[in-house]
C-alpha cells in the first residue's frame, strides 16, 4: 500500500516521538536524535519527517500552551497513534525475527 | 543579559519565512527556529544568524510552501483538474491516443521540415542590420518598337552618378562578378571573384573572422577570402598577408590576403569566395566603359538615408539621366529619360521576386515556396482532422460523463475547456515527439531534397513551437468540444439518439481529408509525369553519352576573336589525342553546349526598321553531325568548303519563321550591316535551352564576324569560348575521366580539367522541379500514413459500436465479405465524393503550374485513376484488416456484452 512504508529516518523519528512522550516537539526530537545516535540533523528534516508520519497516520499532534520562550510561539507536540505503535512493533518484530535467525556460531572469530 | 536579549534573527530571513510558509505551520517552524537561534546565539551571534538563515532556506520545501491565493483560484484548480482528467481519459483509450499523437506528430514533423525550407527561402538577406535601407538599382530601357532591356546588372557610371546627384543616397556599393584563374603555373583553378567597393563591408554584415576588421580591403592589391576558400587554398596555416595570385585581364597578379570572411550564410543572396577592391576596375574595363550607359556590368546597391522611400526618387533619377545622357533618342526623337529608367528593388525581395531579372547570383522561385508551404500546412490539417473525427466518434461514449458533469453544475464553457485540455495534451505530446522525429529525419530530408537546412532549438523556435502546439490543440479540439458541450442534458439522460446532427460534419471532415490525400497523390503523380516528360522528350538531337569539355585559350590571346581561335587550336590538339581511343567518336566544337543556359543573344535593326533578336551558335563543321541534328533544307557545313567556313549560315526553323523567309536558301539575314554571308541550310528545330521556353530563333555559323558586324546588342550568360564535345561509347564512365585526364595532362599541364556529361546538364536544368517533386512526394507519403491512421481509428470505433450488429448478423449467417461490405459502406460515399471533387481542384492547380513550361505533358486521366485506385486500396486494406478481425470474433462473446 502506498504511503504506509516506514523509512529508516522516519522510524528513528517515530521511535523518538514515542520515547519523548509527552514532550516530543521539533527541537527536542532533534536533540534527542543527536544525543542517542550522534547524527546531526537539520530541523527542517525533522519537520518534514513528522509531517509525513502525520499524513500516514503514525503520529498525531496538538499545539501546546503559550510560554515565554521562543518569542511566545507555541510548540507542536507529537504523540504516537496506535497505528504508529503497531508499525513500530511490526518493524521491531521483523528485525528480531531475522536477528534471532543469525546462527549462534561465533561471528567475527574464526 | 540585556545585551544578549537584543540579538534577534535577521529580520529579512523571518520575513522570507513568513512570505513562503503555510500559515498553519509558521508558528511551530518559526518557534523551533527561534529556539535553536537563541541557544546558538549564546556562543556566537554571527554563526547563529548564519545558521538561522540556513534553516529558513532549508524549510523551503514543497510541503511547507503556501499555495498562493492567486494560484488557488478556481480557474487554476479547474485547469489542473481538467488536465488530470484529460490524462486519465487519454491513458484509458490507449490505441486512440497513440494514433492521434502519432499522426499529429508526423504532421508536425512534416510541417517543421517544410517550414524550415520555406523559412530559409523567405529569410534571404534579412541578417543585414541595414537591410531596410539597402536597395538594388535596376535599369530599364523601353523603346517604342517594343524592345525592352530590363537589367539588374547596371552600367559602371550609375553608382557614382547616383551618389553625386541624389542627396537621399547615403552610399553606393557595387558588386561585380568575374571569372578568373587562381594560382600560377600548374594547377590553376577556375573560380569567380567579386569586385566590390570597399564600403561593401560597412553595409553588408558578413563577419570578418581574421585580419583587418576595420578596413578589410585597405588597398587595391588586397584580397578578402572566405573561410572555406582559405582552407582550400592555404590549408591550415593562417592566410593573412599571404599572396593569392589571380589572373585578371590575362595577367596574373599577386593579391595580399588582408582578411578572412565567414562563409556565405545559407540565406545570403550575395555569394562570394574571393573579393577585391573596385580600384581594380581599370584592369578589367577600358576607360570608355566608365562612361558607358548602355553596357551593363555590375550590381549597384544604394543605401538610402533613414526614412527615404525609393518611389520618391524617380523624378530625381529622371532628371539625373537627362543631365547625363541628354537630348532626344536617336531613333524616335522622344526624350531619353522616358526610355531609360532607373529604379530600386529592396534587398530582401531580391531572392523571391520573379518580376525583376537575375544578375550575379541565382534566386529562388516564389511559386515553389508557396506550393510547399501550402502542402506542409495541408498535411498538418489532415492530422488535425484525424483528431477531430476520432474525438467526435468517441463523443457518444462520453455523453454520460457530460450529462453527469452538467447535472452537478458544469457550464458549457467548463466542458469546452475540459475537452480542449485533452486536445492540448495530445498536441503537447505530439509536438515533443514531432520535434524528435524532425531531428531524426532532417539529415534524410536534406539528402533526399538536396537542401541544406538546419534546425536549431533556440528560444525563437521554442516560442514558435509553443504557438504551434497551442494552435493545433485549440483548432483540432474546438469542434469536438463544442459538440460535446452542446449535448442536451435531457436527451443524454433519457438515452436517446445523439448522433443525428454531427454526422454530417464528421462525414464532411472525412471527405475533406480524403480529398486532400487524393489531391496530394495526384499532384505528385502529375509533377512526376511532367518531369519524366521533360527528361525523356525528344529534344531534336542525340545527347547519349556526349561529354563536353570547356577549352582554354592561350593566356596571351587578346580579344574575343583571338581567344576563340586559340581555344579552337587547343581543341584540335585535344581531339587528335583523344581520337586515338577506340571508344571515343563524334567530335565537335561549339560556343555553347546543350543543357547550359545563357546562349549568346544578339539583336539588330532589320531593314524594315524592326528590332529583331536571335541566338548565335558558333561551331566547327562537325558539331551538328556529332549531335545528329537533322537538316530540313539545304546542306550542313562541309569541312572541305572554305566558303562554308567563312560565309555559311544555318538557321533553325524558328529563325526561318521569325525572319519571315519563304525560301531561305541562298538568302541573307534581313539586316543592312551584316558582312558577307549566305544561308546554306535550315536545321530542324531542336530544344537547345530548357523546355520551359519554346525554341528561339537560332543562327549557326562557323565564322561569327559577318554576323557580329551587323548587330546592335549582344548578351551572353555563358562563356562563348568553345567547348569540345565527343561521344563515349564505352561502358565504364570512370574511363572517360582517366582518358581525358591523360590527354589533357599531356597537352595543358597548367590548366584545370572540367568535363560534364550533356545528359547530366540537361537533367540539372530541372533540378528545382525535381527537388520540389521530392519534397511533395515525402509530404504525400506522410499524408497517406496520417490518413490511414485516421481511417484505422475510425474503423476501430465503428467496429466497437457495431459489435452487436456484427454478432447478430453472424448468427444469421453473414460471411466476412458481408461484414466488410457493411464497414466499407460507411466510407464509400465519402470516398467517391472526395475523388470527384479532387479532380477539378487538381486539374486547375496543376494546369497553373504546367503553364510555366512551353513543353508540357497532358495531365490525362491516369494520375487521377492511379490516385483513386491507391486511395481505394488503402481504404480496403485498413478496413479489410479490421473486418476480418471483427468477423472472427465469436458472436456469443459479442452478444453477451452488455
Amino acid at each position: 500500500m502506498k504511503g504506509t512504508y516506514l523509512g529508516e529516518f522516519e522510524e528513528l523519528v517515530l521511535l523518538t516521538v514515542g520515547a519523548l512522550h509527552p514532550q516530543a516537539y521539533g527541537v527536542a526530537i532533534m536533540d534527542e536524535i543527536k544525543e542517542e545516535t550522534g547524527r546531526s540533523v537539520n530541523i527542517s528534516a525533522i519537520h518534514s519527517a513528522l509531517r509525513r508520519l502525520d499524513e500516514k497516520g503514525f503520529v498525531r499532534s496538538e499545539m501546546g500552551g503559550a510560554t515565554n520562550e521562543r518569542g511566545g510561539r507555541r510548540k507542536r507536540f507529537f504523540e504516537l497513534t496506535a497505528f504508529g505503535k503497531k508499525a513500530l512493533d511490526e518493524a521491531q518484530s521483523v528485525r528480531m525475527k531475522l536477528y534471532n535467525r543469525i546462527p549462534d556460531i561465533s561471528i567475527g572469530q574464526s | 543579559m540585556k545585551h544578549k536579549q537584543q540579538i534577534t534573527p535577521p529580520r529579512w530571513a523571518d520575513w522570507l519565512l513568513e512570505l513562503y510558509c503555510k500559515e498553519e505551520f509558521i508558528e511551530e517552524i518559526q518557534g523551533d527556529a527561534h529556539e535553536l537561534f537563541e541557544r546558538r546565539s549564546e556562543h556566537s551571534a554571527f554563526k547563529a544568524k548564519a545558521r538561522y538563515v540556513w534553516d529558513v532556506l532549508r524549510f523551503f520545501r514543497p510541503q511547507n510552501i503556501k499555495t498562493s491565493k492567486k494560484l488557488n483560484s478556481n480557474f487554476i484548480n479547474m485547469t489542473r483538474n481538467n488536465f488530470k482528467v484529460a490524462a486519465r481519459v487519454l491513458w484509458r483509450q490507449k490505441v486512440n491516443t497513440a494514433l492521434n499523437v502519432f499522426s499529429i506528430s508526423i504532421g508536425i514533423a512534416c510541417f517543421i521540415l517544410i517550414g524550415l525550407y520555406v523559412k530559409q527561402e523567405t529569410s534571404f538577406d534579412n541578417f543585414h542590420m541595414e537591410k531596410d535601407r539597402i536597395y538594388r538599382a535596376w535599369v530599364k530601357e523601353v523603346y517604342a518598337d517594343g524592345r525592352v532591356f530590363f537589367n539588374t546588372h547596371t552600367p559602371l557610371p550609375l553608382g557614382p552618378t547616383l551618389a553625386e546627384n541624389i542627396p537621399e543616397v547615403e552610399a553606393i556599393v557595387t558588386i561585380g562578378d568575374n571569372p578568373t584563374l587562381v594560382g600560377r603555373g600548374d594547377g590553376r583553378i577556375a573560380d569567380n571573384f567579386q569586385i566590390v567597393t570597399p564600403n561593401f563591408f560597412d553595409y553588408f554584415d558578413f563577419e570578418v573572422l581574421e585580419g583587418n576588421k576595420d578596413k578589410p580591403l585597405p588597398n587595391r592589391s588586397s584580397v578578402v577570402i572566405s573561410e572555406s576558400y582559405a582552407k582550400k587554398y592555404f590549408g591550415d596555416k593562417s592566410p593573412i598577408n599571404e599572396a593569392l595570385p589571380l589572373q585578371i585581364d590575362n595577367e596574373t597578379r599577386d593579391y595580399i590576403v588582408s582578411a578572412v570572411l565567414e562563409d556565405t550564410p545559407l540565406n545570403s543572396g550575395i555569394q562570394y569566395n574571393i573579393l577585391i577592391s573596385d580600384e581594380n576596375n581599370d584592369l578589367l574595363y577600358s576607360p570608355r566603359m566608365f562612361n558607358a550607359w548602355f553596357s551593363i556590368i555590375v550590381e549597384t546597391y544604394a543605401v538610402l538615408k533613414e526614412g527615404v522611400s525609393p518611389e520618391h526618387l524617380s523624378p530625381k533619377t529622371k532628371s539625373m539621366i537627362k543631365a547625363q545622357l541628354g537630348g532626344m533618342d536617336p531613333f524616335d526623337g522622344a526624350p531619353v529619360e522616358d526610355h531609360y529608367l532607373v529604379g530600386f528593388q529592396p534587398l530582401q525581395s531580391i531572392h523571391l521576386d520573379p518580376e525583376v531579372p537575375v544578375a550575379n547570383y541565382p534566386v529562388g522561385n516564389p511559386q515553389y515556396v508557396y506550393i510547399l508551404g501550402a502542402i506542409g500546412f495541408l498535411v498538418l490539417v489532415i492530422a488535425c482532422i484525424n483528431y477531430a473525427t476520432l474525438s467526435i466518434g468517441q463523443s457518444i461514449k462520453r455523453a454520460k460523463e457530460v450529462g453527469v458533469r452538467k447535472v452537478v453544475g458544469a457550464q458549457s464553457s467548463n466542458l469546452i475547456w475540459q475537452y480542449l485540455s485533452e486536445s492540448l495534451l495530445i498536441a503537447i505530446l505530439a509536438t515533443f515527439i514531432g520535434v524528435l522525429f524532425t531531428l531524426w529525419a532532417l539529415p534524410v530530408f536534406n539528402q533526399l531534397a538536396q537542401t541544406n537546412l538546419a534546425f536549431e532549438l533556440n528560444l525563437e523556435t521554442f516560442t514558435q513551437l509553443a504557438g504551434l502546439t497551442l494552435a493545433i490543440g485549440l483548432l483540432s479540439g474546438i469542434y469536438p468540444s463544442l459538440i460535446l458541450a452542446r449535448f442536451k442534458l435531457i436527451k443524454i439522460l433519457k438515452g436517446s439518439n445523439l448522433s443525428a446532427g454531427k454526422q454530417l460534419a464528421r462525414k464532411g471532415m472525412v471527405t475533406f481529408q480524403f480529398l486532400l490525400t487524393i489531391f496530394l497523390i495526384s499532384t505528385t503523380l502529375i509533377m512526376k509525369k511532367q518531369l519524366n516528360y521533360l527528361q525523356s522528350s525528344e529534344l531534336g538531337y542525340n545527347y547519349d553519352a556526349m561529354v563536353s569539355v570547356p577549352l582554354y585559350s592561350q593566356p596571351n590571346s587578346r580579344g574575343i576573336g583571338q581567344m576563340v581561335s586559340s581555344a579552337m587550336e587547343n581543341g584540335k590538339m585535344l581531339k587528335s589525342e583523344l581520337s586515338k581511343h577506340p571508344n571515343i567518336s563524334d567530335f565537335g566544337m561549339g560556343s555553347h553546349v546543350f543543357g547550359t543556359p545563357g546562349w549568346w543573344q544578339l539583336g539588330f535593326e532589320a531593314s524594315t526598321g524592326n528590332y529583331l533578336q536571335f541566338d548565335l551558335l558558333m561551331v566547327d563543321p562537325y558539331y551538328l553531325d556529332a549531335f545528329k541534328i537533322e537538316m530540313l533544307e539545304g546542306v550542313g557545313f562541309d569541312p572541305a568548303l572554305d566558303i562554308h567556313k567563312t560565309q555559311g549560315v544555318i538557321l533553325n526553323q524558328a529563325a526561318v519563321e521569325y525572319f519571315g523567309f519563304d525560301n531561305p536558301i541562298g538568302k541573307k539575314l534581313p539586316g543592312n550591316d551584316f558582312g558577307d554571308h549566305q544561308i546554306i541550310g535550315v536545321a530542324k528545330d531542336f530544344n537547345y535551352e530548357s523546355l520551359r521556353e519554346s525554341v528561339q530563333p537560332l543562327v549557326i555559323v562557323q565564322n561569327p564576324i559577318p554576323i557580329l558586324d551587323g548587330i546592335m546588342d549582344t548578351n551572353s550568360g555563358d562563356s562563348v569560348i568553345p567547348k569540345l564535345v565527343f561521344r563515349y561509347s564505352g561502358n565504364s564512365l570512370a574511363e572517360v575521366g582517366m582518358v581525358l585526364e591523360k590527354a589533357w595532362g599531356g597537352l595543358f599541364p597548367g590548366e584545370e580539367l572540367n568535363f560534364h556529361f550533356v545528359e547530366q546538364n540537361l537533367q540539372n536544368q530541372y533540378e528545382n522541379e525535381a527537388r520540389v517533386n521530392k519534397i511533395v512526394t515525402i509530404a504525400t507519403v506522410l499524408s497517406i500514413l496520417i490518413a490511414s491512421f485516421g481511417l484505422l481509428g475510425l474503423t476501430i470505433l465503428m467496429v466497437n459500436t457495431k459489435v452487436k450488429e456484427i454478432g447478430i448478423r453472424k448468427v444469421l449467417g453473414a460471411t466476412p465479405k458481408t461484414i466488410l461490405g457493411i464497414l466499407l459502406s460507411q466510407f464509400t460515399w465519402q470516398l467517391v465524393i472526395a475523388m470527384l471533387l479532387s479532380i477539378p481542384v487538381t486539374w486547375y492547380l496543376m494546369s497553373q503550374w504546367l503553364s510555366d513550361f512551353a513543353y508540357r505533358t497532358a495531365i490525362g486521366v491516369d494520375p487521377f485513376l492511379l490516385s483513386a485506385g491507391l486511395t481505394m486500396a488503402l481504404v480496403l486494406i485498413v478496413i479489410g484488416f479490421h473486418a476480418v478481425r471483427a468477423s472472427k470474433i465469436n458472436p456469443v462473446k459479442a452478444l453477451r456484452v452488455e
